[in-house]
């Protein structure tokens, strides 16, 4: 079977290449060989970069601006303590992609007709045809106040996350108890008003409720398993789920080992252990939404594979993200027709974006 | 009295070493203090344990606006900066590639903007920008934003001679073509070689608008190489002199000479290693990690630099104080950047008129631009 077109909803590409300082333009194995020792034990090896996404025919990625305010981020040690800050970061991630745009190596999707020009174009790609960019954001921060948004949305930006790890300026996220703070609303407000989808990704479960409850435009989770399959917070509850598939949301099917294996311990290091999960893994979540939800239209794909972590996080047997062109078999042989297995990797993307424009 | 300091890494700091630059200085020291916080003292290596070998130190921080507004630091020179350099070790905070370094200078860029729209610092693009913020510090008020002139370290986030035009618009007004190690456009501190062939029509470029060149961080033959190709206003932001310490990172006095002859000035830089006679910037192995001097010691410089030019049209203040380094190589007597208003008392002690300790203060970087801004 060909190779078909896959929408990954979450990667973090400017992070990886502006603060990692890694260089994107050229395959995973070469990047392995220059990232220096400090930057293998925190991120791992590397599997995403444009060449490996290309290779995968992965044509079109949610690619992020990620900037959080955590003064407590003892972790990842990026977390800034003030927005002006998480500003800075955050248009140099848009910088970073206007870049590799101005050089021809991505598009933005900006509407509609974009979004159709490049899913016709992956239908049989050559060998410059461009990689789609969706521009997301992962934490709000980066937008300074409800009068910022308009700023943002010209920018490109489609799809919005109010919180990451940590208490951001809008809300409670990961990691954290508590929801939506003042700020929120307004902000919430001018999304809807810009049409710009609410990524429920990363809030907490008071947060996601009053998210809910506050926003009414389109939702999505980026990149997020299930919780009925792998305890924590950081997993969507039966009940969260059911409530994005009311909304007609999508939920992107994330591959970090730590949202896919219990037995995985998240503050032993990623090279000291050892992983069960594979793709059929991702696969299992897949059908989880698609159980809950009678039908296979609000699962989709949100790797997040260059979320902090390599290899070594990943499900066994993927090297690059180019490995997720085994996903369509995997699914078949889970009884998904064509038209699912086709729904799952692009197709709900591409639904949500069109309704949403 | 108003000080211009015509070399900070603002956005750097704020950016890469995670500093939130509207707080104070002790807010800031006690945050990034090793023993309170359990963090080693480079929190943005990207570690994550913090357990590597690698760890770098970036010194106990001596630079925030408040402490600016404090000492009448009212105006200064910062910087975007975001050299392309192959990494190493050593040379973390480089850029591997140039897509890279463009995206980070922009997010240098969009701070300062973060910053002006907040009312803590106001850009100055023109003449009209200057005479206003210096106005507004000969009566300063506590919220009297402080002014800033957009300088480049390392031009490598200018895409392309094209490009300049925009890079103007935005507000760059200073730009020196390398840093450290071998960049997009020449070879800078550190290395034998001159400029690269993409240098001229970038100068060109920078030409047909009123930038000013920083010759600080070329090469040797870089530096030579621009003086021949370059007939626009030239500075030295953060420079000493070689006559009394060694190394390519000083300025020998031909080099300073031809500065003086292009009525360019020279910033006094506050750091040990480059008033250390026993430091020779060519050989790493001589460095020192602590300061013995005080600012008595940076005089000497002035003086040297005075007495070749015959007046003190020509010395600046570019103190690089958040450069890589703190209070630990600042002047043993420099607790904050606040204190280079005592630094002026010192040019008092040391026989300066006061005309003279004006001039160098602020007089000299406002004679710059004034005559070279429309």
């Amino acid at each position: 079977m060909a190779h078909q077109l896959i929408i990954d909803a979450h990667l973090d590409l400017a992070f990886s290449a502006v603060q990692v300082n890694r260089d994107l333009t050229v395959p995973a194995a070469t990047v392995r060989t220059q990232d220096g020792e400090n930057v293998r034990r925190s991120f791992g090896s590397c599997t995403v970069t444009w060449p490996e996404l290309r290779r995968g025919h992965v044509g079109i990625v949610f690619g992020t601006v990620m900037s959080r305010i955590d003064p407590n981020d003892e972790w990842t040690r990026s977390a800034m303590y003030c927005q002006d800050q998480c500003h800075g970061i955050g248009r140099g991630h848009v910088a970073y992609y206007q870049v590799l745009e101005r050089e021809g190596l991505i598009r933005f999707i900006h509407n509609v007709s974009d979004l159709n020009e490049l899913v016709d174009a992956w239908q049989a790609p050559a060998a410059d045809t461009p990689i789609g960019l969706v521009l997301a954001m992962e934490s709000a921060d980066p937008i300074l106040s409800p009068d910022n948004v308009a700023e943002w949305w010209d920018l490109g930006l489609r799809m919005v996350s109010l919180a990451h790890y940590g208490i951001s300026s809008y809300s409670h996220g990961t990691g954290t108890e508590g929801g939506l703070l003042p700020r929120a609303k307004p902000l919430l407000e001018a999304l809807a008003a810009a049409g710009i989808i609410v990524d429920l990704t990363h809030t907490t479960d008071q947060a996601f409720r009053e998210t809910l409850e506050t926003y009414d435009g389109p939702v999505a989770a980026s990149h997020h398993n299930c919780r009925a399959l792998v305890p924590g917070q950081r997993q969507l509850s039966d009940e969260m789920i059911k409530a994005i598939v009311e909304r007609d949301g999508v939920i992107g099917a994330a591959f970090d080992t730590w949202m896919l294996d219990p037995a995985w311990e998240k503050d032993t290091p990623a090279y000291d252990q050892a992983t069960s999960a594979t793709l059929d893994t991702v696969v299992d979540h897949i059908d989880h939404i698609a159980q809950l939800a009678g039908n296979a239209r609000h699962s989709g794909i949100g790797t997040d594979l260059d979320g902090g972590f390599g290899t070594e996080q990943s499900p066994r047997g993927l090297n690059t993200i180019a490995d997720l062109q085994q996903l369509p078999d995997l699914l078949e042989k889970r009884g998904y027709s064509a038209e699912d297995v086709t729904g799952i990797l692009s197709g709900n993307w591409t639904r949500l974006l069109s309704r949403t424009w | 009295m108003l000080i211009i300091d015509g070399h900070l890494d603002m956005a750097f700091n704020a950016l890469f070493h995670r500093r939130d630059l509207t707080r104070s200085i002790q807010e800031l020291r006690e945050r990034e203090d090793p023993v309170r916080s359990g963090l080693s003292s480079h929190p943005d290596s990207l570690e994550r344990r913090g357990d590597s070998p690698y760890t770098l130190y970036k010194g106990v921080t001596t630079v925030s606006l408040p402490e600016m507004r404090r000492a009448e630091v009212g105006i200064m020179l910062t910087t975007i900066m975001a050299r392309v350099q192959a990494p190493s070790p050593t040379t973390h905070n480089a850029c591997r590639t140039r897509h890279t370094a463009e995206a980070r200078g922009r997010a240098h860029l969009a701070y300062y903007q973060a910053l002006e729209r907040r009312g803590e610092v106001t850009f100055i693009k023109s003449k009209d920008d200057l005479e206003r913020s210096v106005t507004a510090w000969e009566n300063p008020q506590p919220d009297t934003p402080v002014g800033l002139i957009l300088s480049m370290e390392s031009a490598d986030p200018i895409d392309s001679p094209a490009a300049v035009a925009e890079w103007w618009e935005a507000g760059l007004r200073s730009v020196s073509l390398t840093h450290f190690g071998v960049n997009t456009y020449g070879h800078g501190t550190g290395t034998l070689g001159g400029l690269y062939p993409t240098a001229y029509p970038l100068l060109d470029a920078m030409r047909e608008t009123e930038m000013i060149i920083d010759l600080t961080h070329a090469s040797d033959q870089a530096f030579w190489q621009i003086l021949d190709y370059w007939d626009g206003p030239v500075h030295a932001s953060h420079c000493m002199c070689r006559a009394l310490v060694q190394g390519q990172r000083m300025l020998s006095d031909d080099m300073l000479r031809a500065i003086i002859e292009r009525d360019g000035v020279i910033g006094i830089v506050f750091i040990d290693t480059m008033v250390n006679p026993q430091v020779n910037w060519d050989k790493p192995s001589t460095f020192v990690s602590q300061a013995a001097r005080p600012m008595q010691a940076m005089i000497e410089h002035v003086d040297h630099i005075c007495q070749l030019a015959g007046n003190s049209r020509h010395v600046a203040i570019g103190t690089d104080l958040d450069g890589g380094f703190g209070r630990e190589l600042a002047p043993v007597d420099m607790d904050t950047i606040a204190d280079l208003q005592r630094f002026l008392d010192l040019l008092r002690r040391a026989g300066y008129s006061e005309d003279d300790v004006a001039a160098i203060a602020h007089g000299n970087l406002l004679r710059l631009f004034r005559d070279n801004w429309r």
